[in-house]
């Protein structure tokens, strides 16, 4: 089972008049980002991620530890509190207690937790009239006496203190993935391709008609709309797709490379153009397996024989996605050509591409 | 939505054109060279009228970067993309007019005079505002209402690039007229226009 670092904040942990805390959760969000993709709200004060990837790629767990206190430390000024465990049940609960729990050692963990962490006042009494203190001693009661006793939310817990489920019902704030994007001022969702608040303006009628108009024009895939799948940063998971076009289901795009942060480029090739970028003494540059560059970065020539001097270059940035799943390393990097334009480019396999124009 | 006689027009470029809006049924040009803001310029002058529902066009543009045009403020739920016409540019941006409320066209190296006429026409026609997107090499065969010319532009980096600024020559005809070189700056830290 995947191991998760929980960060817990209790300094934000609570609903702040001034909306203080779920701004700081954006905040942190966007950052820890960079340390990892799949980042993710829990509820106010707790986040948490899978420490496989970033643990591999920052060359241990302790190096994770260091790097996302940092990042919460520079963002939020305070400092959290990290635990890790397996399934997000535990990992709270870690990062509460400031444990790391090792592989493997999860259900003894979680068995040893008192039975007051699975929140419920009637479950506590009662199990306390029976001598049972422990989460561990309430999974050993067999489901069928629990169900005699107990209503249904009980025995969902008796499968979360079994082991069974990872995540207790409530655990999770549903709605604040949903809060985060408002407090951003995007209100994109998943469900809502073209624009129907609910109803449909006559402005979205003139609109659906001249797209239709159009498509018949020059054929299915010339009018595009943008699609936002629900992911857990908003904006790295816009594709554009055919307007009218069945929507995707698959939420495996290719992510935004990374967010190497605001400013995004205007350009976003859909191909990427093969290009070289050499240094100034004209050898190809190539990427480490450190993720460094053999040189530093003196001009970009293009497919046509053109030749850029870059003037200025910033990176590279590992390529944050699944990479681990696959052996793949890829980096972006920024350049500045002399002619005042800036492009975002990237490595892979000893080949460069240019993916972006910031225009 | 009621037709107001103008389109709003965010910061920064509201106080620098006349009538703090884009008029309905002109067209301006942006002109800039390749990879000097041009894109960005346009791409900002469409962030309030979309925040405020209106819908919008992109002719031409061959590889939008959705994220930048988010973060611009524009609402992607209301904007059609017609990334590549092909040879029917004009025709396309002139199906799209009767649509959209403002339209950006990034015309061909060559947009004839009759085909720019002919556009510009409808636009005056439908009430729509036009927005054409050029380089200094292949200019807009005729002259605009109003138009924003990129006259320098510079990176402010750190260890990325942070954010840009751009002169910019406002200016155009009639009460347009009062042509001025402006500052700003594009994309600022977080992706958007600002003074």
């Amino acid at each position: 089972m995947e191991r998760l670092l929980a960060l817990w904040v209790p300094e934000y942990a609570e609903e702040k008049a001034d909306g203080a805390s779920l701004r700081t959760m954006a905040a942190l969000l966007d950052a820890l980002v960079s340390v990892c993709p799949f980042v993710e709200p829990i509820r106010l004060g707790l986040l948490t991620l899978p420490l496989r990837g970033p643990s591999r790629f920052f060359g241990g767990d302790e190096a994770v530890f260091e790097v996302v206190r940092a990042t919460v430390h520079d963002v939020a000024g305070v400092t959290p509190q990290l635990g890790v465990a397996e399934g997000l049940f535990c990992a709270d609960l870690a990062a509460r207690q400031g444990v790391v729990v090792p592989a493997g050692e999860g259900p003894a963990f979680r068995r040893a937790q008192s039975i007051e962490v699975l929140g419920r006042r009637d479950l506590m009494t009662t199990c306390r009239r029976l001598g049972i203190h422990t989460v561990g001693a309430f999974a050993d009661l067999p489901p069928a006496r629990v169900a005699e006793r107990f209503s249904a939310p009980v025995r969902v817990l008796h499968r979360v203190a079994r082991g069974d489920l990872q995540e207790m019902p409530g655990q999770r704030d549903a709605k604040l993935p949903e809060r985060l994007r408002r407090s951003r001022g995007e209100e994109v969702h998943a469900d809502e391709q073209m624009g129907f608040f609910g109803q449909r303006s006559a402005g979205d009628d003139r609109a659906q008609a001249a797209a239709h108009r159009l498509r018949h024009r020059l054929g299915v895939e010339s009018v595009l709309v943008a699609e936002v799948l629900g992911g857990r940063t908003p904006d790295d998971r816009a594709t554009l797709v055919p307007w009218g076009a069945p929507r995707a289901t698959s939420r495996d795009q290719a992510p935004w490379p990374g967010r190497i942060g605001a400013p995004a480029p205007t350009t976003s090739f859909r191909q990427p153009v093969a290009v070289d970028v050499v240094s100034e003494t004209g050898e190809r540059l190539e990427l480490s397996a450190r993720g460094t560059l053999s040189a530093v970065p003196g001009a970009v020539v293009l497919r046509a024989g053109t030749r850029h001097r870059v003037r200025w270059s910033a990176g590279p940035w590992p390529m944050v996605e699944r990479w681990w799943q696959t052996p793949r390393r890829r980096a972006h990097l920024q350049v500045l050509l002399d002619t005042g334009e800036a492009f975002l480019l990237m490595t892979e396999a000893g080949r460069w591409w240019l993916t972006g124009v910031y225009d | 939505m009621a037709k107001s006689k103008t389109i709003p027009l965010g910061a920064p470029w509201g106080p620098l054109v006349p009538e703090g809006g884009l008029r309905r049924g002109s067209t301006v040009v942006v002109q800039a060279a390749a990879g000097h803001g041009g894109l960005s310029v346009a791409l900002s002058l469409l962030s309030e009228a979309s925040a405020r529902g209106h819908w919008v066009g992109v002719v031409g543009i061959e590889d939008p970067g959705v994220v930048a045009i988010a973060d611009l403020g524009i609402d992607l739920r209301r904007v059609l993309f017609v990334p590549r016409p092909r040879g029917a540019w004009a025709e396309s941006a002139a199906d799209l007019l009767d649509g959209v409320d403002l339209l950006i066209v990034r015309a061909p190296s060559r947009a004839s005079h009759g085909a720019a006429r002919r556009l510009m026409d409808r636009v005056r026609e439908r009430g729509t505002v036009l927005i054409v997107v050029t380089e200094p090499s292949a200019p807009w065969p005729l002259p605009a209402d109003l138009s924003f010319v990129v006259t320098e532009s510079k990176w402010e980096a750190t260890s990325r690039l942070v954010a840009r600024t751009l002169t910019v020559r406002v200016g155009g005809r009639g009460s347009a007229a009062r042509a001025g070189e402006h500052v700003v700056r594009l994309p600022d830290e977080q992706g958007r226009a600002a003074s």
